[in-house]
Parts: C-alpha cells; structure tokens; sequence
C-alpha cells in the first residue's frame, strides 16, 4: 500500500522534561524508526486536535526515540502540555531541509541561539560534538528571557567544559543569583573568538532576535551566503502543497526551513 | 486526433452512454435578469451556468454553456471544500465505491488551471492520493467557448477559449450538432461503442470550425484591447516592481474579507488541515484556505505577517505571479473572471494588473 502523505504514524510519550516554566522535552518513541538529519522537521499530531511542526532537539543518530522540546504557546502546544507519560501523540517527517553539515566542516561554526530556538540548535550541536575532528571550533553565544527562561541549563554547563567549544549565554533581565551576562544576545556579538575568514553562523531564535543577529553577522563581516537562518512561518502541511508558509519563490517547509541569508536577502518582509 | 460529427438529437444519447459508467455532471443555464453593458459596442451575456448532475437534472435544462460555469471547475472536481484525506494511524485506505465523476462543460481555461492544481497536488513532496484518484478517473468533457463573460480574459494570457489537450472529449458546436474530439485511449473506446451517432468529422466542418474558433478569438481580442492587460510576460516584473504601489492599499478600501475571490478561484490551491475530535472519528480533512482571510498566515504566537488586508492581496498577487512562474513557468490565473464577477467589493483584476504595469512603464512624471 502506497503512504498517504497526511497520516501519522502512532508515537507515545516515553519522557516529559520540564525545562523552564514554560517548556517541555517530549521524548517520543515512534511504532517505527524515525530517522532525521538535524535541522530537519517533524509534524506532530495532538489526536483530535491537530498537528504542527517541531524541528526534533535530540541526536539524529539515535534513531529510536526523538525529542522535541516545546514551548506552551498555541491551541496545540498548551494541549500537549496537559498530556502525560505513556499518552500516544502522532507524528509524520521529516521534512524539510536540515542544515548543510559538509559546507560547515573545517570552520569555525559560531552558533546563535535565542529562547526555545535553542531546540534544533541542541540537536546541530550533538551532531557537530561527534565529529569534532572535521570542525574547527563551537561558539555558542545563546539569550534567553531570563535566568529561569534558560533551556537545557546543565547541559549548556557540560558542553562548555569541551575542547574547541566556547559558550556563553546571556538573559534580557537577570536575577540575585545571576552572574552572567545582562542584555539581549546580540550584545554579546563581539570580541568572539571566531575567524571570520574561516566562519559560518547559524541563527535560531523568535524572528526578532534572528532580524538583528543577522543584521550584527553582517557586520561583523560574515557573507550573506554564510549565515544559515531556521525560518518560522505559519505551516499545515509540511510538503510545499498547502500554500502557508511562502516566503518569495520558496516554501519554508519544502525548500527551508534552513535558509541562507543569501537567498533571502531580496525578500521583502521576511521577518514579519 | 480523432473527431466526429454528433448531431443536436443525438446529444442525449452520447449523455446516456457516459452516464452508464460515470456520475455525469451537466451544465444547465442560471438565468439572470442583467446583461452586462461594456463601455462600447458589445453587449454581453451575465447569465451563468452551473455543472449538475445529470441525473437530478430535466433535459430541457441542459445547455451547451457558451462560457465557462459559475464554479472553478478544476478546483471543485478535484479537491473538495472539505474532503476527507485519512483518519489516523490506519494502514488501509478506504476504496470509494462511487462512479468516477464525468464534467461536461468544463472550459480550456479550468484545463489550464489543472495543470497548476497537478504541480500543487502530484509533484513535488509525494501525491495526495485523493486528488490523484479523481484526477486518473475523472472523464474531462472540455467545451469550445462560442460566447464570453465581461469578465473573461483567457486570451490576454495567450489561453484560447478552445481546448487543443488535456481532455477526454471535446464538443465543439458547430451548425445543428457539434464536432467532437476525441483525446485519449479511454475515450476512443467509448466512441467505439456509439458508432451509431457519430459520424466522422469532413474537411469543410473541422475548417468550419476553425473559422468559428478565430471569429470569437477575435472578438474577445476587441474586449480585452479596451482593458490594456499587461501579457503574461510582464507579469513576474510588475508585480514585483509593484511592491510597494499605492494601488494594493486603494483597493482593498472595499474588500469586506469574504473570501469570494480565493474560493472561487480556479488556480488557487491552499488548504488547511484540521483534525476532527475523537467523538466524531478522529478524520484529518483537508479543508479550503485562503489568503485574503485574516488568520491564513497568523502563528500560535500571534504574529501576523499578513496583517493588513492590502499585504494579504498583495501576497496573493507574489504567490500567483512570482512564486509560480518561478517554480513552474506559468501564472496562476487562467483569465477565467470568476474572482472579478464574485467580488462585492468590484475589485478588478485586470485592472489591478493593468495599473501596475502603467506604473513601471508609463509613470505620469
């Protein structure tokens, strides 16, 4: 029989992770292997209610669950919010195009994360940690709200303690017990340890966050064609038929959701 | 190609062949008070025609339509308001026991508007299976357009208003019958079996109808001068020129969102897909969507990059002359007017293209 490109198939909830007030890992484990490249994205079916899509935050090498961390936000999120251990939930994907590992290798790789962005970015990280011979350097520079807002805080502790790995996060508004950095994320856009010459970037985060680090890569010197952007539109979907989620002559669900700034930087109103 | 001679008489005959094995669906005639007065000579026709099935249908009611039906017959045949595409996590697909639909009346402009309903629904990212069903049964019984709608303008995108190809039978009227085309296999068959009321086709009918066929090319031609629409080769360039005209703002003054223009549209494509509730039985539909509807864009977060009504014409417009061309070549309007004829707020296409043309080509200063 020939897959009917709207079905799910059934994926229950193996493990729920409360990462801040606000957002939760779901780690699913799907009737039948589910294999993605990172920056790839899936559909999630809430049963009854509907579906949207969620780029997975786990490692793409493990093939037998999937993670995906979620933020409270809409009609579906708040509902899976709700839902427990053991619920089923559905899921269809990958889709879309990931991010292009091969043109990262040899470079320095500077990462820019903001928010619940940095989900597809841990799953990129995972996949950039084993096989670190073939990059030159991880430069994490991630923003959150604030302290409590921060996702995925131990690791982010973890990861810092690697070779050629350099992280530093920063909040919009801190708290007594924070000694990090203040200020929003493209504040700490400078003096990085990153040779331009030899650097890609790649942003994820709200699209607000993502107009001005883009703007700042830009003039730090990083060619349009090497700042790789996650773009969010509204989707159905996810196969480039329902029509939701154009930008100019690309869907992002079909072309994207990884574009370069290079081919959209002709666009107008990409950020809205 | 194959064409025959089937006179007036026996059109019911040919009717009751195709209804055997298919669910016939007929144009009949919604008569209407108005006839539409051009600013010069022509007077033309505002009745409209709807495709009904044949079977709920008086004979007498059936009309050959002289132009093309009320509803966008590509989109309505092939992908249904609301249509069911799976339930969830089943394994099996459910074998409809229906006849396969057969439309009569459908014009050369819906048959240019299957080709981007295909690109949208065949290629790319896997088929959706519902659409590729009706579209490998659906029997296509095109028609010559004798007459136009003021509203219709096929020919000023270098569309006839005749069918040379994606049909099964093509009707052509010409004296007391009407010349036949026959395009596939399938059909050849059919016409096998009525061997007894087709007859076929001489020189002097098939150029008959050539003569019949360029004498409404030009006539359309006359209408279509008075509104200066620009040629399907300017239309990528002025839209996106066109950016930021004043003229999306000016007309979206008396749009009142209704959505008449996207649902009616034969080329517009978007749907939405939403799950109905376990009690009703857990089916994904997929369900018509529109740009020039509010919330088409709008995100879980709130964010609305189509939050304006100018922007959401505007995007219809990048989608329709930008987005397709590139991915496919073609526009996507087939210069059928039903956006034209449904809006109540008379917002024009033509013109709309027309004034984005003049704007980059003949500016006022």
């Amino acid at each position: 029989m020939k897959k009917n490109i709207y079905q799910p198939i059934e994926a229950k909830i193996l493990d729920i992770i409360q990462e801040t007030p606000t957002i939760k890992t779901f780690v699913l484990k799907p009737e039948s292997e589910l294999s993605f490249r990172t920056g790839e994205f899936i559909e999630l079916t809430v049963p009854g209610l509907g579906e949207a899509p969620f780029t997975p935050s786990s490692d793409p090498q493990v093939t037998e669950s999937l993670a995906l961390t979620i933020m409270n936000v809409g009609l579906v999120t708040s509902k899976l919010h709700n839902m427990n251990k053991g619920e089923v939930v559905g899921i269809r994907g990958p889709y879309g195009k990931g991010y292009p590992l091969d043109k990262f290798k040899g470079k320095d790789v500077l990462i820019v994360g903001g928010g619940v962005g940095l989900a597809p970015l841990r799953s990129l990280l995972f996949s950039l940690f084993s096989d670190m011979d073939n990059y030159h350097k991880v430069v994490l520079r991630y923003g959150a709200r604030s302290p409590a807002d921060i996702v995925f805080k131990n690791s982010l502790h973890e990861w810092s303690k690697k070779k050629k790995v350099d992280i530093v996060t920063t909040v919009d508004v801190g708290d007594s017990s924070w000694k990090g950095s203040v200020g929003l994320v493209t504040t700490i856009l400078k003096d990085l340890p990153v040779d331009m010459k030899n650097a890609v970037s790649i942003v994820c985060g709200p699209p607000i966050m993502m107009k001005f680090a883009n703007l700042k890569l830009l003039d730090l010197g990083f060619a349009p064609e090497d700042i790789y952007l996650s773009m969010e539109k509204s989707m159905s979907c996810g196969l480039g038929k329902c029509g939701h989620c154009r930008i100019g002559k690309y869907y992002v669900c079909k072309d994207g959701p990884v574009f370069t700034y290079g081919q959209l930087k002709d666009i107008h109103d990409i950020w809205d | 190609m194959e064409t025959y001679f089937l006179k007036n008489e026996d059109i019911f005959k040919f009717y009751d062949r195709i209804a055997e094995d298919f669910q016939l669906y007929v144009p009949v005639r919604i008569k209407s008070p108005l006839k539409a007065k051009c600013e010069y000579q022509f007077i033309l026709p505002a009745d409209d025609y709807l495709l009904k099935k044949y079977s709920e249908v008086n004979k007498e009611e059936v009309v050959f339509n002289e132009y093309r039906s009320v509803e966008p017959a590509a989109r309505t045949f092939f992908t249904y308001f609301k249509e069911e595409v799976c339930g969830y996590f089943e394994g099996e697909e459910k074998k409809k026991k229906d006849k396969p639909a057969a439309i009569c009346g459908i014009k050369n402009c819906d048959l240019f508007s299957l080709k981007i309903q295909d690109f949208v629904f065949l290629q790319g990212t896997g088929e959706d299976s519902a659409y590729k069903a009706k579209r490998e049964t659906t029997l296509i019984i095109s028609g010559d357009c004798p007459g136009f709608k003021e509203a219709c303008f096929c020919r000023a995108f270098d569309i006839n208003p005749h069918a040379s190809e994606g049909f099964d039978f093509n009707f052509s009227p010409l004296n007391n019958g009407y010349l036949i085309d026959v395009g596939t296999e399938r059909a050849g068959k059919i016409a096998q079996s009525l061997k007894d009321i087709l007859t076929p086709a001489t020189f002097g009918q098939i150029s008959g109808r050539s003569t019949k066929r360029e004498s409404v090319i030009k006539r359309l031609e006359e209408h279509l001068s008075y509104h200066k629409i620009p040629k399907k080769e300017a239309l990528q360039e002025i839209v996106l020129s066109g950016y930021n005209s004043e003229v999306w703002r000016e007309q979206m003054l008396t749009c009142v969102e209704c959505g008449g223009c996207v649902f009616m549209c034969d080329t517009c494509h978007c749907f939405l897909l939403t799950d109905e509730p376990a009690e009703e039985g857990s089916r994904r539909l997929r369900v018509w969507d529109g740009c020039l509807l509010k919330n088409f864009m709008k995100v879980a977060g709130g964010a609305n990059p189509l939050k304006m009504r100018y922007m959401r014409l505007r995007n219809r417009y990048m989608k329709k002359f930008d987005y397709f061309i590139d991915n496919t070549g073609l526009q996507a309007c087939c210069g059928c007017g039903r956006c034209i004829d449904v809006c109540p707020g008379h917002i024009d296409i033509r013109y709309i293209l027309r004034r984005l043309y003049e704007e980059k080509y003949l500016p006022t200063h």
